[in-house]
């Protein structure tokens, strides 16, 4: 017997589409030595990274960064606010250190009882590389939620939540989605 | 010469290993512009082949910071998670895909657009094969746009992130891509 599905698109769910966070200025700059261990740490020995001289001589005309480097430059935990990882550990020492971890410019919560998230997918849009000495400013906004219904019968949804990522000129960077399932 | 992913599937890991593509820093600083007219439906990008190892997970976890146990503790992973080991993030593939668009369209081509899911777990010791395939390519505004089929196979053929991605190429008489990229009115 298959069980009729309940929505769970309810219309206090539907109102979070659209929803945006604040534009957070995230820590710090893009600098040298963040550039160095992202780029050793993916593994991309490109020059126009690290050779000045080359890159000034290239399209880009400067030194390059990756383009979404800039969004682990946004989850950053501010040294002036209250440290969450060390909490996150004090308070339970079998912490995934991920789950309990707050971060700068989060959303609101999507207010439903579906509690088991899975990563969905992600895209990218790319439109100018993050120069050094850049300040980067993010706004978070769930982009979309939509409704599916599992082999189970029951409903669950897709959380789309798009982040948007500009310099202090307001030149924007990149735009990402990072889609979740909540079942 | 590039082997096609169909047939490097078909060899022994070790041999798979042997076919990485992955260019070096004077591969990048030397490399000639592929442009649009050079394009065909099925051609193959490059391959760039991994084989990470729990030294390459922790370098990540550090340099992101990224907390999360799983990628980093093996007795958490297997005892509270029940995973099979030790994951590959899914934000280190993420981060190789721009990669992957940015080499193969230098020096003067724009990696544009991707989107992909992540579909498998990863672990130290699995062969990872980065690739993507011409479906289709299209002219406007003055630029050549190409759309892509990417992912990220195991030495098992398991496509861990199927994906799609758009890139722009430069015509071989027309003028630069911009930079900033501002993609062509509709």
């Amino acid at each position: 017997m298959t069980q009729e599905a309940q929505s769970a698109l309810t219309p206090e769910v539907r109102a979070m589409i659209g929803v945006a966070g604040d534009v957070v200025e995230a820590w710090g700059v893009v600098d040298a030595e963040y550039l160095r261990r992202f780029t050793q740490a993916v593994m991309d020995p490109d020059p126009r990274y690290w050779d000045q001289e080359y890159a000034e001589g290239t399209h880009y005309g400067e030194l390059i960064t990756p383009p979404i480097m800039v969004s682990y430059l946004a989850s950053r935990i501010r040294p002036d606010q209250d440290d969450p990882v060390t909490r996150a550990f004090e308070e339970n020492p079998e912490s995934d250190g991920i789950g309990s971890i707050e971060r700068p410019g989060e959303l609101p919560p999507v207010p439903t009882d579906l509690v088991r998230v899975l990563n969905a997918g992600n895209e990218l849009e790319i439109y100018q590389y993050p120069s050094i000495g850049d300040k980067v400013f993010f706004q978070n906004k769930y982009s979309d939620i939509r409704e599916r219904v599992g082999r189970d019968g029951r409903a669950f949804l897709i959380i789309t939540r798009e982040t948007t990522y500009k310099n202090q000129d307001g030149d924007l960077l990149c735009i990402t989605r990072a889609s979740t399932i909540r079942r | 010469m590039s082997l096609p992913l169909e047939d490097l599937l078909k060899l022994e890991p070790e041999a798979v290993l042997t076919h990485n593509e992955r260019p070096k820093a004077d591969d990048l600083r030397n490399k000639k512009q592929i442009y649009y007219e050079d394009v065909e439906e099925g051609m193959e990008l490059p391959k760039y082949i991994y084989n990470p190892t729990p030294t390459h997970l922790f370098r990540w976890s550090a340099a992101i910071e990224n907390f999360h146990r799983i990628h980093y503790d093996l007795d958490f992973g297997l005892n509270h998670d029940k995973n099979p080991s030790i994951l590959v993030h899914g934000s280190w593939k993420q981060s190789v895909v721009p990669q992957f668009l940015k080499d193969w369209t230098l020096p003067k081509g724009w990696p544009w657009k991707a989107q992909f899911e992540h579909r498998a777990m990863l672990v130290p010791g699995d062969i990872l094969i980065m690739w993507g395939r011409v479906t289709s390519k299209y002219e406007k505004g003055q630029m050549g746009f190409v759309e892509l089929e990417i992912g990220m196979k195991t030495q098992d053929g398991i496509e861990s992130m199927p994906g799609t991605a758009t890139v722009v190429l430069p015509l071989r008489n027309g003028p630069d891509i911009p930079y900033p990229f501002v993609p062509p009115a509709d």
